[in-house]
């Protein structure tokens, strides 16, 4: 029963470090329609920039959040304003490309600056566990699973009380409408792709913490993301919460009781028997093109 | 170009590429032209499924690895002869193809990219996990197999022609029949299709296992080659990248796109990738970006419509 419980816990709490990665990859996707295959360097970004403050000025990773939000956002700003924006109307399988080769550039840049060594961000904390009858919770990993809540409560703060958010949700619901009313789409599409940039790099800062990082860590990253996202409904922001709870929990359910290999086979039969039965995502709140 | 200087061309250089092993060439050229045959080959199954359809599939790899793994065991446990092997390779994948084709090729856009990945990585994870669940040797899991040794480069060099001339032959073949313009209205306008009696589900399906089918021989082809496999060789997913990219730079949906973006991308891996391995990726990212941001139509399409107006 112990073992159950703790491999529910585990799960609970990989499903969160999945969610805070792939909210950003859901709210790109909703509002611009945009499959960002380079959506995993943004996390290998974040968690090589708190490697480096870390590792050069040994300032903790959790300070170093805040930073690697303000950076990726920039970053995803920039990009969105001056390279993808101008594909954004193309048929999709032009921005799967374009955002493909981001990926290569990104990706391989990387490798050759910082080498394929794998990396680790070591604190005085790493190890520390909190113990609540017999079940062991890391204190980095719950941290992200705050964060996680925090990004998916925050994200809907942005969408539902603010006037950027409803311009945002203006645009994703009809783009032509909403250039009508006065908003100014590609701005919009540049402020969106930066949110979405920065809250995927602050879960990249959490995550170094207790997973190794190295340059070519980011295509995984998408890879899940993708699952978490279809599993939650494509688009729907809340979705990524379940999404990711789901799939952690299967994972680790399966790895302890079956076979931990099996558990990445499962992800993707998993994976594809949604996308077959219902493609709008557990709650079926989910865009379908 | 008028019509028949063009074709004539085109015999000239088939001819030429068929004289080329009896050439006195170096060991290593002939290898660069046979790998190049067979990128396009592989190129030109993904350009069938995608290009004419425009449904993007990221597992094509899926059915490559099903054929090199078929081809493998068939040739080290059965001792079938290699011609068999790669023939099954190619049937089993297409069958496979069918009853994964159905469901997903009902997706639209992303959904059935995402479909087709997940489909080739849990391939790859089914045969990387099988043995050790079922408790029996048979996938050997990431051990991968050994065939036997194969012949030299000159065999591979002229497999890989016939296969290339063959789906080259195939691609060319739909382009003017009626089932290659049925795939183009699908491209275009699949409800306007559907609407003017076009059996859309059933055309995609039949795109897709004929792209499966070629993929599959050339797994089996590939896996002889290579005389060793695992499942993370044969099912890489940078496979199904590669063939993506080099039917963008080529030209989607043309006939000799992959033809020009196989060899370009090819050449640029062997001058590069041995001595700056890290620069070539990167190369390809830049030129990915640029072809998408300049010239979406790829090598071919642009110059088509360069030529018309």
């Amino acid at each position: 029963m112990l073992l159950f419980l703790q491999s529910l816990m585990n799960g609970i709490l990989l499903g969160g470090i999945y969610a805070s990665y792939s909210a950003g990859f859901s709210l790109i996707f909703g509002v611009m329609g945009v499959i960002n295959i380079f959506h995993g360097e943004m996390v290998m970004l974040g968690a090589f920039l708190t490697y480096w403050i870390f590792t050069l000025f040994h300032i903790d990773p959790f300070l170093t959040v805040p930073l690697s939000f303000f950076s990726l956002f920039i970053f995803g700003y920039l990009i969105q304003r001056f390279v993808i924006n101008r594909v954004v109307e193309a048929p999709p399988m032009i921005s799967y490309l374009l955002t493909f080769g981001i990926h290569l550039i990104i990706a391989y840049t990387a490798l050759g600056i910082w080498t394929a060594d794998f990396r680790t961000v070591t604190t005085g904390y790493s190890g520390m566990n909190a113990n609540i009858g017999g079940i062991i919770i890391p204190y980095a990993r719950l941290a992200t699973f705050v964060l996680a809540l925090i990004v998916v409560a925050g994200l809907y703060f942005l969408l539902y009380k603010t006037e950027i958010g409803r311009a945002i949700q203006a645009t994703a619901q009809d783009k032509e409408i909403a250039r009508l009313m006065g908003v100014n789409i590609r701005q919009i599409y540049a402020i969106t792709f930066g949110v979405g940039a920065a809250i995927t790099g602050m879960a990249g800062s959490l995550i170094s913490t207790y997973f190794i990082i190295f340059p070519q860590m980011g295509l995984s990253y998408t890879i899940i993301a993708f699952c978490v996202v279809v599993l939650g409904g494509m688009g729907y922001i809340p979705g990524a919460l379940w999404g990711g709870l789901i799939l952690g929990v299967v994972q680790s359910l399966t790895a302890t009781y079956l076979n931990a290999g099996l558990s990445g086979a499962l992800t993707f039969i998993l994976l594809f028997i949604m996308l077959i039965l219902r493609p709008t995502g557990i709650l079926g709140k989910g865009i379908v093109e | 170009m008028p019509k028949k200087l063009s074709r004539m061309i085109l015999i000239l250089i088939t001819m030429g590429l068929l004289i080329v092993p009896l050439g006195g060439f170096s060991e290593y050229f002939i290898r660069l032209l046979a790998m190049i045959f067979l990128w396009i080959g592989k190129t030109g199954c993904w350009n069938i499924i995608s290009g004419y359809t425009g449904y993007i599939d990221f597992g094509a790899v899926g059915y490559y690895g099903i054929g090199s793994y078929v081809t493998a065991l068939l040739m080290s446990k059965g001792h079938t002869p290699f011609l068999v092997s790669i023939l099954v390779s190619g049937l089993v994948s297409a069958s496979i193809a069918l009853p994964i084709g159905l469901p997903t090729l009902r997706l639209r856009g992303a959904y059935f990219g995402i479909a087709t990945l997940a489909f080739a990585e849990a391939m790859k994870q089914i045969i990387l996990e099988f043995d050790k669940t079922a408790g029996v040797n048979f996938f050997e899991g990431p051990h991968g197999i050994t065939l036997p040794m194969g012949p030299k480069n000159e065999f591979f060099y002229y497999i890989g022609f016939g296969v290339m001339m063959v789906v080259i032959g195939i691609a060319y073949w739909i382009k003017r029949s009626k089932f290659g313009y049925a795939l183009r209205a699908i491209h275009e306008a699949e409800q306007a299709a559907e609407l003017s009696g076009v059996d859309t589900l059933r055309n995609k399906v039949k795109a897709y296992m004929i792209g499966a089918f070629f993929l599959g021989v050339i797994g089996g082809v590939e896996a002889y080659w290579l005389t060793y496999i695992t499942p993370h060789m044969v099912f890489d997913v940078l496979i199904t990248i590669q063939m993506v990219v080099m039917s963008l730079l080529g030209g989607m949906g043309t006939v000799f796109g992959p033809v020009v973006g196989a060899s370009f991308l090819t050449t640029v891996y062997e001058l590069l990738h041995r001595d700056f391995p890290y620069t070539y990726t990167i190369i390809v990212g830049f030129i990915i970006v640029v072809v998408v941001l300049l010239m979406p139509k790829g090598i071919v399409g642009t110059l088509k419509t360069k030529v018309k107006t």
